[in-house]
């Protein structure tokens, strides 16, 4: 997807002092005389964010048909044609969405468990500089192993089974939500803590409603970074020490030398993965609407 | 110049003593003197205004009287008793408002009622009722539910004011909170600030005023008395009486008096002024 898009907020400058809007040019005026003849329509559809991203998806199958068709091996490189039959069997039977659901449950849990240990670690980290002395040489040892790491002896604790990619998600998710949490509280405007102060506002109620608020929007960051992170974990744990999941699907089909299936499950978890991003935006635009006002975005 | 001597009166509002600040460069350890022996008594009910080059310890005196910075020597007495932190009675409105960008307009107006020592022993309805007086009073009726991104510069300085105004301080500490406008909107916001600081009302009614600002005919226009700071290490260089009568209205620029002063207080910086851009 497009990573930036013209953001159409109105400017500060458009709006007058006392806060009436100055008249705003409407930006159809420019395509005025086209749009009289039906063109102006077909332009701006043709040029929609949406309408790109469809061409570039076309472009992209195109591209991968011509490939497969070069290729010449189903095995290696299924055609996006009997990859599309396989997908629409595997969803009649319901083990697309039964998979996913194991995953997404075991990514829910994951998350969840990161979000609390992390979050409240990462508000005292901040604020507590002896804490931080003593934790953070740990967690920047740990940071850099990545989770795959510990797929072996994980193996030997958890067993094969579900707990294993829960365990590695939990660990992948940890870092990003600790670390933008501390960034959070860091980077908090010192004026906003000053003026809580000078309104006779006590330590306890600055750090419950200006302290928290405040980072809430870098800790909305971190959570989709762990989100992401914890999503390209999953399929490493579960191809290995898992019964079930999205990850145990494509080694299953795998061994079975069904590519089609295979390249189901990986187009599934790009498709998942993307959709939750979009789900996730939405809900950091709820949950911080002033953030983007201020210019915070990942 | 006319340098005035401060008349003994039994009580001052605010008393600050040879009060001097020095900042300690964190790697270096090199000292600057930002403020040098500041002296000022401000009379209950007063207007000062704080005017001087940019540079001169303007808002690290303001600082210093909210608590927020602690002076290096000298001292601050509000009362006749010494201040050492912040505290509600001293009200703060800071240079870009400092708005909780997290809050809506009544939400950031009722701030330090809901959250802070001054709406402690308040009954609910009654802290709404003062929301609401102070929301309307400097006209944001309509706007309470927006956010602080939403609005223009002017409007968020208001919420900034209501929010001063609403936690009920006796002593007004303001820092240049009419800079980041425009010049229009800073006329405007001139003549209302007066009016909301009660200039029509009984003297006895109105708080206790520190407003710092650049702004010579600013400065003249609002307040009782004009301390002219200079800088380097900052300090009083002088405190002129401005004895225009009040209330005050757009008239009042076209008297020769205002000139008068203007140019007094002018020249008093000019030099300055000039050595910065030079």
């Amino acid at each position: 997807m497009p990573a930036t898009m013209p953001k159409q907020r109105p400017l500060n400058a458009a709006v007058l002092p006392g806060g009436e809007r100055g008249a705003a040019v409407p930006p159809q005026a420019a395509t005025a005389p086209a749009a009289r003849y039906g063109a102006g329509l077909f332009l701006r559809v043709w040029r929609s964010r949406w309408f790109i991203a469809l061409r570039s998806f076309a472009i992209f199958v195109g591209l991968w048909a011509l490939l497969a068709a070069w290729v010449a091996s189903p095995l290696q490189l299924p055609s996006p044609a009997t990859v599309f039959d396989a997908m629409v069997g595997l969803a009649r039977k319901g083990e697309l969405l039964s998979q996913t659901l194991i995953s997404a449950s075991r990514l829910g849990v994951a998350l969840l468990v990161a979000a609390v240990i992390a979050v409240p670690l990462g508000f005292a980290m901040a604020l507590s500089r002896e804490l931080n002395a003593y934790l953070d040489p740990i967690v920047e040892l740990l940071r850099p192993i990545s989770g795959i790491a510990w797929i072996p002896l994980g193996l030997f604790i958890f067993g094969v089974g579900g707990t294993l990619p829960v365990f590695i998600m939990t660990y992948v998710a940890f870092f990003p939500l600790l670390l933008n949490t501390i960034d959070g509280v860091r980077d908090i405007d010192r004026k906003l803590l000053a003026a809580a102060k000078t309104m006779g506002v006590t330590r306890k109620a600055q750090l419950v409603h200006v302290v928290v608020p405040a980072a809430l929007p870098s800790v909305m960051v971190g959570f989709r970074i762990a989100f992401a992170s914890a999503w390209a974990a999953i399929i490493a744990a579960e191809l290995i020490g898992s019964p079930s999941g999205l990850g145990f699907s494509i080694e299953w089909y795998r061994q079975l030398l069904m590519s089609p299936k295979v390249f189901s499950f990986i187009v599934l978890i790009g498709v998942v993965g993307y959709l939750s991003d979009l789900v996730l935006r939405a809900l950091q635009r709820k949950l911080t609407p002033w953030a983007e006002g201020l210019g915070i975005d990942a | 110049m006319s340098v005035q001597m401060i008349q003994p009166k039994p009580a001052p509002k605010l008393r600050l003593k040879g009060i001097s600040k020095e900042f300690i460069a964190p790697r270096t350890g090199q000292r600057t003197l930002a403020v040098a022996d500041f002296n000022l008594d401000v009379q209950p009910g007063e207007f000062i205004c704080i005017v001087g080059p940019s540079g001169c310890g303007k808002s690290t005196v303001l600082n210093m009287i909210a608590g927020l910075e602690k002076s290096t020597s000298g001292s601050i007495e509000m009362d006749g008793k010494a201040i050492s932190a912040p505290g509600a009675e001293r009200g703060v409105m800071f240079q870009d408002y400092a708005l909780f960008p997290w809050k809506s307009v009544r939400d950031n107006v009722g701030f330090g009622l809901r959250h802070g020592t001054a709406g402690a022993g308040m009954a609910k309805a009654e802290r709404e009722d003062r929301i609401n007086h102070f929301v309307q009073l400097v006209g944001l009726k309509g706007a309470e539910s927006k956010y602080p991104h939403q609005l223009s510069g002017g409007m968020r300085q208001r919420v900034a004011l209501a929010r001063l105004l609403a936690n009920g301080p006796d002593v007004l500490l303001m820092d240049e909170p009419l800079g980041a406008l425009d010049a229009q909107t800073r006329l405007v916001l001139q003549v209302e600030l007066l009016r909301i600081w009660g200039e029509t009302g009984n003297k006895d009614d109105r708080k206790t005023v520190i407003f710092i600002t650049h702004g010579i005919d600013e400065a003249v226009f609002l307040a009782d008395r004009v301390v002219v700071m200079s800088s380097h290490p900052g300090r009083v260089s002088a405190v002129l009486d401005v004895d225009i009568p009040r209330p005050r209205t757009e008239e009042v620029r076209l008297d020769p008096r205002f000139a008068e002063l203007s140019e007094e207080i002018w020249s008093l910086i000019r030099d300055e002024a000039y050595r910065a851009i030079a």
